[in-house]
């Protein structure tokens, strides 16, 4: 429902005697009520969102000693990024490695396993009495702190069968222990599986929801033609909830590309930089060696890698408008 | 749509078997559903159980056996929390997320709830345009932000106190918090905005008096939601609260874990310090919980 | 309606509450609290009650002895000390408390490239400015010591504490329960090593979490295997990182950080951190038999991990092995820096270059004093006083070498991390990314 159906009073009431006011005088106190609606708003998105966009796009092209502006490279900084900084990608081995290519495993990873995960658990619980503590149970790790999760999770990563729940599990079959958070090789699948655990839940409710906005007729229909669960779950469930299924994959690249907190927390990064992510780097870069161009520039490649996601987000909220 | 507000959509069969084995035949085919279930549940709970149990229990335990034996000792003890709230100054962290979270919530719910009038029930030029570049700005991450804006706060002097993460966590919660409010400020009764406006309302008397009482539930959806994201950041608060004494639980946490990595009996303390408030608000809120997570999301 | 006033009104009411407790004065940080703890003994300097902010990454039994000396200083000026501690990622915290506006008064930096870093920003206060004239300090320090605060000339930093870098902490009893004698070389090291490990137990700890600790064992190694002049090149910008004396010296370093003498292993090792490390051989539940690292080990062991320790039985030191005849120690020193002109820093900074300081931070065991009035008999016990004997004999002293190397350079304790895995390090590219670091400084 736009508001473009708002074009004017009507009168609807028996008795309005009042003829509505003239349309230019409606629209310039419309104006003015407007502005002063929006004059707070304005003014913190201008100076904690346009301003420090624009400034920080800008210093990327800058060495940025102190956060000023004091010797244009040109793309430098970029070139660097990508060629010359093994800690943030690194080509010269197969599989590379650096930050970014982190944060791409963990798009493709964990995206696809929370979103399988949600479904199977979103239909499963579908089936039972008790689908809501179900659910309940599932989203709670939404609730908790990346910083508290982590320490969950370091807990039951611990390197010894005493103290950590998943090297006690192991050592009943006699294996172990394992380094889960001290492993380069594996650190970030551990990583990648808390992530996991902290998301599922989300996905959960969310295809849930989608589930049970099926017609109950299209599902009767179904069984009496004699198709099985399995064909009904291919044909008809999942092309009614390829639409939740794409604003969830969306929004979990969005949390991949900010993930910050738990990598923080759990690893810092490490063991060396094999588990850094990188809003993670442009930390690091910025701060400790006073690089703030080249920080910048990290978060100019956050910027760009958003962009697609805005332009979703757009034109499904026009595609949403027109109905 | 569905034919009782019971059934889930089409998924359960209604009619359901008439005869005993019938039924039992159901019970049994439902079996691997309720095993994979339940293994869910174990590891959804287990680990946050495990940290729970934990934190009651004395160093020399932790150290000695896994906190699943405690079923055989059933030691429990508070010495962990006291510790934590005392000498590692976790108590004036916690009131800190509160001074924190407080005016990091209401803030942006005031400011984008009016901003959200105004796009919703007030005709301007551009309103479109600017509502669209409002949803832009709603990717911005916040590293974006980091450099310029500390120095800003540099010549302030708001990285001395609470002001600059108010201001910074109210900046960038504004757009989501417009966006949703926006879309259910639009569904209110077009009827009633209108009489009143005839009746000579001012737009203000509107929004106080006609849509921000309609609107609770999903102001106290938004609140919540925006609460809760507040209460457990990390990262604004490792840019922006500068001085030891105004470190939130998550910060001080981050610190306690790099000092005791292995004093499980604090962190865990530590760690359910910072989660109690969320999962309290989870319990017993969950409805508005869920649906402000939901809103950006579905329709 | 009312409902939402209602629902609103508790929550302002706090926070008006709390913020207005909260942000108020003089509140005692959440880690250490300061204050007067006694009346001044001597005449009030010009700012009685004046409050600085010093900022380091002590923590713990550290940490407290460093407070001895600034309740020393609040006893004798009238100046509060508020001492915050930042336990993790330092120098980021710094560098966003500068950028932030909102700067410590005083800082002690662990570094020397962040020194250089800090000062070429026009962070740091030289001392000149503050309005201490460096030929009246100059004489409370052997020849040299004021160059490593030095950047470009001018004073900045002034060291206030150093230990030795190259004690190798150890179990009496674990090694004469073996029939081992303190190793003296580099080749009765390794065999002692395997000795210890054929008794079913693996002699080394290692908090290889803290990438710090990883370079502290390859200094060590290279200034012995390479030379001090060697060392002194690597650790400057003339450094070659590809010279086959450095991958050398890193085949030693896992000669002995191996699954084979690392006690819990490798990764268990990379996730472990420093203190833990030392737990490792010296807590109540010890496994291991040795660990090595600086001098301030031993006041971290009896003042932290295990209190029930006593110096000189349960826990001792012997001199890094040399190699090959090759003895040069290493140092880890810190320097103390100001960053705004606020009263009191003045007196801060100067009372940190007396004897007396010295003396009383000497007293507490935990680190050695670069001032020369420190008497060596001010040291508590006999493992210091063979601290601070054993470098001020040394045939030569170095600097820790990766607290030299540039801030935002590459990260010399990650490709270390990277070694102890088996995995070869890209020493050409290392090369060219801390040439880079070196030329952008």
């Amino acid at each position: 429902m736009t508001s473009s159906a708002m074009s004017g009073p009507v009168p609807h009431m028996p008795g309005a005697a009042a003829p509505p006011p003239a349309k230019s005088s409606t629209e310039g106190r419309s104006w003015l009520s407007a502005l002063l609606f929006l004059l707070p708003t304005g003014l913190l998105l201008g100076v904690f969102l346009v301003y420090p966009t624009i400034y920080t796009i800008l210093l990327s092209f800058d060495r940025g000693r102190r956060g000023e502006f004091n010797k244009f490279l040109g793309l430098d900084n970029y070139v660097t990024l990508f060629t010359k900084d093994p800690n943030f990608i690194d080509f010269s081995q197969f599989p590379p490695s650096g930050a970014l290519f982190n944060n791409i495993l963990w798009l493709v990873f964990y995206t696809s396993i929370v979103i399988i995960f949600g479904l199977v658990i979103a239909v499963m619980a579908s089936r039972v009495r008790y689908e809501s503590i179900i659910k309940s149970v599932v989203f709670l790790p939404m609730a908790i702190a990346a910083t508290a999760l982590a320490v969950i999770w370091r807990f039951v990563y611990a390197p010894d069968a005493k103290t950590g729940l998943l090297n006690a599990v192991l050592d009943v079959v006699h294996v172990g222990p394992i380094s889960w958070l001290g492993n380069p090789g594996f650190v970030n699948a551990s990583l990648i599986a808390v992530g996991i655990w902290g998301s599922v839940g989300f996905a959960t409710v969310i295809l849930s929801a989608a589930i049970k906005s099926i017609s109950a007729e299209i599902m009767e229909a179904a069984r009496v033609d004699g198709a099985n669960e399995i064909q009904i779950f291919r044909r008809i469930i999942l092309p009614m909830v390829s639409l939740p299924i794409s604003v969830l994959a969306v929004t979990l690249t969005v949390n991949v590309v900010k993930l910050f907190d738990l990598v923080y927390v759990m690893t810092l990064g490490g063991p060396g930089t094999s588990s850094r992510v990188i809003a993670f780097t442009m930390y690091q870069e910025a701060f400790p060696g006073g690089l703030f161009g080249k920080g910048a520039a990290v978060a100019v490649v956050m910027l760009i890698i958003m962009i697609p996601v805005m332009l979703f987000n757009i034109r499904r909220f026009r595609t949403e408008s027109v109905t | 749509m569905s034919d009782s507000p019971e059934v889930p959509g089409g998924l359960v069969n209604r009619e359901g078997p008439s005869t005993l084995s019938g039924r039992i035949l159901e019970r049994l085919n439902k079996t691997p559903i309720h095993i994979g279930l339940g293994i869910v549940a174990v590891i959804w709970l287990a680990p946050t159980i495990g940290l729970l149990v934990t934190s009651f229990r004395p160093r020399s335990d932790i150290q000695a056996t896994g906190w699943w034996e405690t079923i055989n000792t059933l030691r429990f003890t508070t010495e962990n929390y006291s510790s934590v709230l005392n000498a590692q100054g976790m108590l004036q962290a916690f009131v800190n997320n509160i001074i924190i979270s407080v005016p990091s919530t209401i803030l942006p719910l005031v400011i984008g709830s009016l901003a959200a009038y105004a796009f919703s029930w007030i005709k301007f030029p551009l309103r479109d345009t600017l509502f669209l570049t409002v949803i832009a700005l709603m990717m911005i991450p916040a590293q974006v932000a980091f450099i310029p804006i500390l120095q800003l706060f540099a010549q302030v002097g708001f990285t001395r106190n609470f002001m600059g993460i108010w201001l910074t966590h109210t900046a960038f919660a504004l757009p989501f918090g417009i966006f949703l409010l926006r879309n259910f400020f639009i569904t209110l009764p077009k009827d009633l905005i209108e009489a009143a406006r005839i009746d000579g309302a001012s737009r203000f008397g509107i929004f106080r008096t006609i849509v921000v009482p309609l609107s609770v539930p999903a102001i106290a959806a938004y609140g919540i939601f925006q609460f809760l994201w507040v209460w457990n950041d990390l990262l604004m608060a490792l840019v922006f609260v500068q001085e030891p004494r105004n470190w939130p639980l998550t910060r001080q946490i981050s610190t306690l874990l790099s000092q005791y990595g292995t004093e499980w009996n604090l962190l865990a303390a530590g760690a359910f310090l910072l989660m109690i408030v969320p999962l309290v608000v989870f319990f017993s809120l969950q409805r508005y919980f869920v649906q402000g997570l939901l809103a950006g999301s579905v329709k | 309606m009312m409902r939402i006033s209602r629902f609103l009104a508790l929550p302002i009411a706090a926070a008006l509450i709390l913020s207005a407790c909260g942000t108020g004065a003089s509140q005692a940080p959440a880690t250490v609290a300061p204050g007067d703890t006694s009346a001044p003994t001597t005449a009030v300097t010009p700012e009685p009650g004046a409050t600085i902010t010093v900022t380091s990454l002590w923590g713990g039994s550290e940490q407290e002895s460093f407070q001895k000396v600034l309740d020393a200083f609040t006893a004798k000026t009238g100046i509060i000390v508020n001492y915050e501690s930042v336990r993790e990622n330092y120098a980021t915290a710094l560098q966003t408390r500068i950028t932030g506006g909102n700067p410590p008064d005083v800082a002690i930096l662990p570094g020397i490239g962040f020194l250089r870093h800090f000062a070429k920003d026009g962070s740091i206060i030289k001392v000149a400015d503050l309005g201490i004239d460096q030929a009246s300090i100059a004489g409370n320090y052997a020849p040299g010591i004021l160059d490593i605060g030095s950047v470009d000339g001018d004073l900045y930093a002034i060291m206030v504490k150093f230990n030795s870098k190259s004690t190798f902490w150890y179990r009496p009893e674990k090694l004469s329960a073996a029939g081992i004698a303190v190793p003296t070389d580099w080749d009765s090291f390794k065999a002692a090593l395997a000795k210890l490990a054929t008794g079913g137990t693996k002699p080394l700890g290692l908090g290889a979490a803290d990438g710090w600790t990883l370079t502290d064992w390859f200094e060590s190694i290279y200034v012995r295997q390479a030379g001090p002049e060697a060392y002194t090149k690597l650790f400057s910008a003339d450094g070659d990182w590809s010279d086959p004396s450095v991958a050398t010296a890193v085949t030693a370093m896992t000669d002995v950080l191996n699954e084979t003498y690392v006690d819990g292993g490798i990764n268990a090792a990379l996730a472990r951190g420093f203190v833990d490390g030392i737990g490792q051989a010296f807590s109540a539940t010890a496994t291991a038999d040795m660990y090595y690292e600086g001098g301030f080990v031993g006041g971290i062991a009896t003042g932290q991990v295990n209190t029930a320790l006593t110096m000189g039985t349960d826990i001792d030191w012997f001199d890094f092995p040399a190699i090959n005849g090759g003895d040069g120690v290493t140092i880890g020193g810190d320097v103390i820096a100001a960053l705004t002109k606020n009263a009191g820093v003045k007196e801060f900074i100067e009372y940190m270059t007396t004897a007396e300081a010295g003396a009383v931070w000497a007293a507490t065991g935990a680190i050695i004093s670069p001032v020369k009035g420190v008497s060596a008999d001010v040291y508590p016990s006999d493992q210091v006083k063979r601290e601070a004997a054993q470098v001020a004999n040394a045939s030569a002293v170095r600097y820790d070498g990766s607290d030299l190397l540039p801030a935002g350079g590459p990260d010399l304790g990650a490709e270390l991390q990277k070694a102890l895995q088996g995995q070869a390090i890209d020493w050409a590219s290392f090369q060219s990314q801390i040439q880079t670091a070196w030329s952008n400084e």
